[in-house]
């Protein structure tokens, strides 16, 4: 048992702070030219790397994550969807050649990934994927709609999750193929600049080297909903970083009746209230990254413990956050405000808290898929 | 970082399940109606070696670690230990013990640290009094230097193992002009002149555990019985939070563990409706919460309880979060577990309403949670 983290993982911390501190970041803005040299700077730290060994990296990885969330939820969502989700995919299942065309330039930052998974709900639990491919000679044509697409404009590809040969698979399309349309960006409650829009493939033709497919699609699905799910953890615990220590240092700084406001019990304990729910899910998810590389059979429930407890942490952290700010909190923009509209997405995506609850119900019950 | 057990460690807390399974949880629910503390399994505690679980064996005890004995704190809770039980325990081993074992001279601690680990003495300790709780040291009672004794004047409340100890740390002022520098820590025998027990108290919940009043009036006794030195009372009060924040914490988690298999249980049993009741999302999600917080209580309690196993000193912060959290946050799942039985739940033959009323208390002994709210504020 060890609950500190290594020399090595505390230098990359260390590192990653000061790249994070050097970037430009206004207000939680993430445009492209922000994320591409963002994602170059991080990938010098070895951040993006994080997570795509079999090294055993997850407690480190969800603390990096939250140092990154904290500084601005849209980048981050836009880096993590590219590295860890559609990074992870092809490390796991992609070709040699794949991962030769891919990974090496995702993991120096110079190129973008996302994926597009969800179709008419941000979920896919009960409705089997519409989007297919068929084959076509050499090529793959692939028909569908996806929405919820984080950076789907802004991604040099686009892993769309569908079926072909009535099995699992991943298509790989690059940006700009023809008969793929991107939709605009939704305005959104969080995550404002994280680019999530809709996509739509008209006979869209990839070769078939730009598939990945014979996958398992229960498989396929819950591997893609947990790597979803590890990130909206991390951006979680990042969210109440950041509303956390903009409480903090408000409460400390700011006086009423001749002392801070920290001094107050109200503030205090609400401050302490809200500390012991950021460390609490802290520790969650780092035991339950740590299960998952030692492929433990509980691995799967204690992570959806960790994302409901994260990810509902994180909106009453950040609310509790506004009201401490009082009048400061409700003017914009603000790490509280931005956390508590943002934290609505992790409950929602990935593995909505609901079905998150039934499936760690079935897992007490010792149900089994 | 990495979160494993050692194979030992598992081989171990299997045994101490299986032990409380076989012989304390038959007994826990009728002690519980009566209000009994059951010597039986505690002589059975002792035998089994988990009374004196950390202490060296020198003296007794097995030289386990504390990450170990958290776990066969947790073991027995989730085995049917009931928290009253185990709080008996806690107060007897670390309040009592512990505080012994670590301040007192080599004689004294040859003289009681091997009767704790058998169970031939029962230990308590006595800190809060009727006007003094989370606030310790405006306690009132005295400690007078007179020759070769000291003169014990006042008393304790809400003492666990009160009624029931053969001996007691007692902390007194030995300056009453001075706060927490004035408090100094004694060691006092059953049956010393001038110190005697109330009866057990009434309590909600934990009612396996006698708790009573301790009255000091005029109570004489040597000198040599003083733990360390005058004024070192606070300190060593305060030492006892790394116990209550890790080993003494570790049983609500058992106890979470062991309304889990009470309400799966029930829930593939119940047939309401055409189905079991396990097949709603309404129990399934009670189940979800039930689980949530054991896991997250986990956390927090091996984190204090592997640092001191590290030699480290007790992270006050981590301490308090722990405590507030597995205070404050263990009700609700505790009334799904309730509720999940339907008007079972509210039945004492089901052992759940037990674990529910029991569960009242984290919140206030062993530090209240806005003590430690306090605490973290303070902190941060």
């Amino acid at each position: 048992m060890q609950y500190e983290f290594s020399q090595q993982s505390n230098e990359l911390f260390e590192a990653l702070e000061s790249a994070i501190s050097n970037l430009d970041i206004k207000d939680g803005q993430a445009d492209d030219a922000l994320l591409r040299s963002a994602a170059a700077s991080l990938a010098s730290t070895g951040y993006l790397n994080l997570g795509l060994s079999e090294a055993g990296e997850s407690p480190a990885m969800f603390r990096a994550m939250e140092a990154a969330a904290a500084a601005s939820p849209s980048l981050y969502l836009k880096l993590e969807v590219s590295a860890r989700v559609f990074g992870r995919a092809v490390a796991q299942w992609g070709s040699d050649w794949q991962k030769e065309k891919i990974l090496s330039p995702l993991l120096f930052g110079e190129l973008l990934g996302t994926l597009a998974l969800s179709e008419k709900a941000l979920n896919v639990e009960n409705d089997p994927l519409q989007t297919m491919g068929e084959k076509n000679g050499d090529a793959v044509v692939v028909n569908g709609r996806k929405q919820f697409v984080v950076n789907g404009a802004g991604a040099d590809c686009i892993a769309v999750a569908g079926t072909l040969d009535g099995q699992g698979a991943l298509f790989l399309i690059p940006k700009g193929a023809k008969g793929m349309e991107m939709g605009p960006p939704i305005s959104a409650l969080g995550y404002e600049s994280a680019g999530i829009c809709s996509l739509e493939l008209k006979d869209c033709a990839v070769s078939e080297a730009q598939v990945i497919s014979g996958l398992k699609m229960d498989d396929m699905l819950d591997m893609l909903r947990f790597w979803e799910n590890q990130v909206l953890i991390g951006a979680s615990l990042g969210l109440m970083k950041a509303s956390f220590e903009e409480a903090r240092v408000y409460a400390k700084s700011h006086k009423t009746g001749g002392r801070p406001i920290i001094a107050y019990q109200e503030v205090g304990f609400r401050l302490s209230d809200m500390l012991t729910l950021h460390q609490t899910a802290q520790l969650l998810a780092y035991r339950a990254g740590w299960m998952a590389d030692a492929k433990d059979k509980e691995a799967q429930a204690l992570t959806l413990c960790a994302k409901v407890f994260a990810t509902e942490a994180s909106e009453k952290v950040s609310s509790d956050a506004l009201k401490i700010l009082g009048a400061k909190g409700f003017s914009t923009p603000n790490p509280a405000e931005s956390g508590f509209r943002s934290s609505k997405y992790g409950q929602i995506a990935g593995t909505s808290t609901e079905i998150s609850r039934m499936k760690i119900g079935d897992a007490v019950l010792g149900k089994r898929k | 970082m990495e979160f494993a057990f050692s194979r030992e460690q598992l081989m171990f807390k299997k045994e101490v399940l299986n032990f409380a399974k076989k012989e304390i949880a038959p007994r826990a629910q009728e002690h519980d109606l009566k209000g009994e503390f059951d010597l039986e399994s505690f002589k059975k505690m002792a035998d089994f070696g988990i009374l004196g679980l950390h202490f060296p064996e020198e003296y007794g005890g097995s030289g386990a670690g504390v990450i170990t004995t958290a776990l066969a704190g947790e073991a027995l809770a989730e085995g049917g230990a009931d928290s009253g039980f185990l709080l008996a325990y806690g107060a007897h081993t670390f309040l009592c013990g512990d505080t012994i074992f670590r301040n007192a001279t080599e004689e004294q601690r040859k003289k009681y640290i091997p009767k704790i680990c058998s169970g031939e003495m029962i230990g308590c300790m006595g800190v809060t009094e009727p006007d003094a709780g989370s606030d310790m040291a405006s306690m009132k009672t005295t400690a007078e230097k007179a020759g070769g004794k000291y003169i014990l004047n006042g008393s304790k409340m809400f003492i666990t193992n009160g009624p029931i100890a053969d001996v007691a740390v007692v902390y007194a002022k030995t300056d009453p002009t001075a706060r927490h520098a004035g408090v100094s820590a004694f060691i006092v025998e059953k049956g010393t002149p001038g110190f005697s027990a109330g009866p057990p108290l009434k309590k909600m919940g934990v009612r396996t555990s006698l708790t009573s009043e301790l009255i000091f009036a005029n109570c004489e006794i040597p000198a040599e019985n003083l733990l360390g030195k005058e004024g070192d009372g606070f300190k060593m009060a305060s030492q006892t939070v790394e116990w209550d924040r890790s080993v003494l914490l570790a049983p609500t988690v058992g106890s979470v563990a062991y309304l889990i298999n009470k309400c799966s249980r029930y829930a593939k049993d119940r047939i309401q409706f055409d189905r079991p009741i396990a097949e709603y999302q309404a129990i399934k999600r009670k189940l979800a919460e039930l689980k949530i917080f054991e896991e997250a209580a986990r956390s927090l309690v091996y984190r204090i309880a592997w640092a001191k196993d590290q030699g480290q000193p007790l992270n006050h912060l981590y301490a308090s979060v722990a405590k507030l959290y597995i205070g404050d946050w263990n009700m609700a799942p505790m009334n799904d577990a309730v509720t999940l039985h339907g008007g079972y739940g509210y039945c004492q033959e089901y052992d759940v309403e037990r674990v529910f009323r029991d569960g009242r208390l984290a919140a206030i002994g062993g530090g209240t949670s806005d003590i430690q709210r306090m605490i973290i504020s303070r902190m941060i």
